[in-house]
């Protein structure tokens, strides 16, 4: 007992951090900055707390005699909460300077985050339909309100409506799919649907495939593949910048943590059935996500769209790992990594920007902006080639492996494809390092701006490329090997003990 | 007792809900079918319940109820909300963010 309150101890906190601060909001004495400074040290207690606790904790059932296997704690888990927690973490502290800029912040945006980080944590716990559905309630609906913060634009009301009606309407489909599942299998334990479809092969297999088919439209759409994705571009431009990189680099991450774990144990009977679908929402997934992104002229509509490309890499892969494909799963773990990794650099630069001047945002904005701010310049020019795949990033260990897992389970087209678009990829991604670079500016050159949110951006810049070029030589430091073993450390943990 | 029975009016009702939110444009009405729709899933859930003669499924759709509560306290906020600034709740009328390639 005790043992499992220490392991529920960062989901604690962060609840905890939660409510701490939804009562302090009605001080009005309080600073955002200590708002901040608060949310911060609550998430930095829950990730240490966890870090500590990576290794050690091998598939356990938090409280056991009290909610039965609803909870399960296994390093796949606890990998994935590190992420969650840096993911906010990084957040709120690269946009310290925007909220101090921006006068609707309060102290509940703070408690909303918290609420939403919760809900991704228990998520990626989640060993039970209905608690994964209560848990992406949780998260989702903390990020609907937080989508509409910004309450003197219409815009972002406009992207909440977008957003609630068709994330209403798709966690419709899963819960729906948990009914399905309930009525064949009387249980929504995954193990318990796990082993019924092991001991029954044949009773009413079509049903388990609607109600599995019902489910994957909800995360298809929360991951905003293609034939899902018509709110993805709006809503990434709506929502302020601090919330389309929370939803692009975390919320996105959190989705994946409870598909990676349904698509290992409950598809496994299934594969040949959902690895056709995947392969065709992947393919349609990269071309329309590429169509999108190229078509864009504002900088934040061309991530959402490349944000649709990235979820198409990770499908492919999905679509592998039921043909055989060993290091698919890891590939999924470590691309998520990656993702996260540039796509919160890159977002973050452009909220850091927007934050001291209203308007810059298109394309055009950027003409010469080496001239003006070259280190900021250069820190993006590493995340559009991390974001694009070059070597020497990340992003190019990751899509590597993602390849290698489509040609060993013989998806050579996939594979191909996946290619192309990446080299189709490249367009958008240097037409802006070729604007930055290759343009006079009148602007002054200004100096560079030290603090924690150009700080933060230096270290997210730094571990990309340590990420790509890093070794484990340095002691202490986790090089890109580390990351791989974490990777299949972390699903091995899944596959470990399916019922 | 019939549970088939059950099953196809929950069926109709989730039909009903999904085409009104295609079809209608008054944003009450866009929130009454999603409404529709997952209380036809609790009806499933519920048939199911008896059908296994125990008491999970009407559990998870309790459960579900105080997930929809939530739900409809953020949605209708909205609405209200969107209608003090334009003063009117037809969903075609919000068209800042444009679908249309390009826009700015």
């Amino acid at each position: 007992m005790i043992e499992d309150i220490l392991l529920a101890l960062p989901l604690a906190i962060v609840v905890l951090g939660a409510i701490v601060l939804m009562l302090i909001s009605h001080f009005p004495t309080v600073s955002l900055k200590k708002y901040n400074l608060i949310a911060v040290f609550f998430l930095v207690c829950a990730f240490i707390l966890k870090l500590t606790q990576l290794d050690d904790s091998n598939h356990i059932y938090l409280f056991e005699p009290l909610f039965n296997k609803m909870f399960v704690i296994d390093t796949f888990s606890n990998l994935f909460d590190l992420l969650f927690l840096a993911g906010a973490i990084v957040t709120l502290l690269i946009n310290t300077h925007y909220f101090q800029e921006r006068d609707y912040y309060n102290g509940e945006f703070f408690s909303l985050l918290l609420f939403s980080v919760f809900g991704m944590m228990m998520l990626s716990h989640a060993n039970e339909l209905v608690t994964a559905f209560i848990s992406l309630e949780i998260a989702s609906i903390s990020v609907y309100i937080l989508v509409g913060y910004n309450k003197n634009s219409l815009k972002s009301s406009e992207a909440m409506l977008t957003y609630i009606v068709l994330g209403a309407l798709s966690s419709t489909f899963f819960i729906l799919g948990t009914a399905l599942i309930y009525g064949v299998v009387g249980s929504t334990f995954i193990g318990d649907i796990y082993s019924f479809i092991q001991n029954n092969p044949t009773k009413e297999i079509t049903m388990l495939i609607v109600a599995l088919m019902f489910i994957m439209v909800t995360i298809l759409f929360k991951i905003g593949a293609v034939p899902f994705h018509s709110w993805v571009i709006d809503v990434y431009q709506g929502a302020p910048y601090p919330i389309t990189m929370f939803m692009a680099a975390t919320f996105k991450i959190a989705v994946f943590a409870i598909f990676l774990r349904l698509y290992l144990i409950d598809f496994t009977h299934f594969y040949d059935i959902f690895s056709k679908i995947l392969q065709v929402v992947a393919v349609v997934t990269l071309i329309g996500g590429s169509w999108l992104a190229i078509s864009q002229n504002n900088l934040k509509r061309m991530l959402a769209g490349s944000s649709i490309v990235h979820a198409g890499y990770l499908l492919i892969a999905l679509s592998s790992i039921g043909l055989g494909a060993e290091f698919a799963a890891p590939a999924i773990v470590f691309y998520l990594m990656s993702y996260f990794l540039s796509a919160v650099g890159a977002f973050g630069i452009l909220s850091f920007i927007a934050a001291q001047r209203r308007r810059r945002a298109t394309f055009d904005d950027f003409k010469g902006f080496s001239q003006e701010r070259p280190y900021l310049a250069a820190m993006m020019t590493i995340f559009m080639l991390s974001l694009a795949g070059f070597p020497s990033t990340i992003g190019f260990l990751a899509k590597f492996y993602i390849f290698l897992s489509a040609i060993e389970s013989g998806q050579i087209f996939l594979a191909g494809l996946g290619i192309t678009v990446a080299f189709i990829s490249i367009y958008y991604y240097f037409k802006l390092i070729a604007l930055m670079y290759f343009y006079p500016t009148d602007e002054e050159p200004k100096k560079f701006p030290f603090g924690i949110s150009s700080s933060v951006i230096f270290l997210m810049a730094l571990l990309t490329i340590w990420g790509g070029v890093g070794t484990g030589w340095i002691p202490f430091l986790p090089g890109v090997d580390t990351l791989v073993e974490t990777a299949k450390e972390a699903i091995n943990s899944i596959s470990v003990k399916p019922y | 007792m019939n549970p088939d029975n059950f099953l196809y009016l929950s069926i109709i009702l989730f039909a009903i809900g999904l085409i009104g939110i295609i079809s209608r444009k008054n944003l009450f009405v866009i929130y009454m079918s999603i409404e529709l729709m997952l209380s036809s899933v609790n009806l499933v859930l519920a048939t199911f319940s008896r059908v296994h003669s125990e008491h999970d499924g009407a559990v998870i759709a309790l459960l579900m109820i105080a997930v929809i509560a939530a739900e409809a306290a953020i949605f209708l906020a909205l609405i209200v909300y969107l209608y003090k600034n334009t003063k009117t709740i037809d969903s075609e009328a919000f068209t800042q963010l444009s679908h249309k390639r390009g826009a700015k």
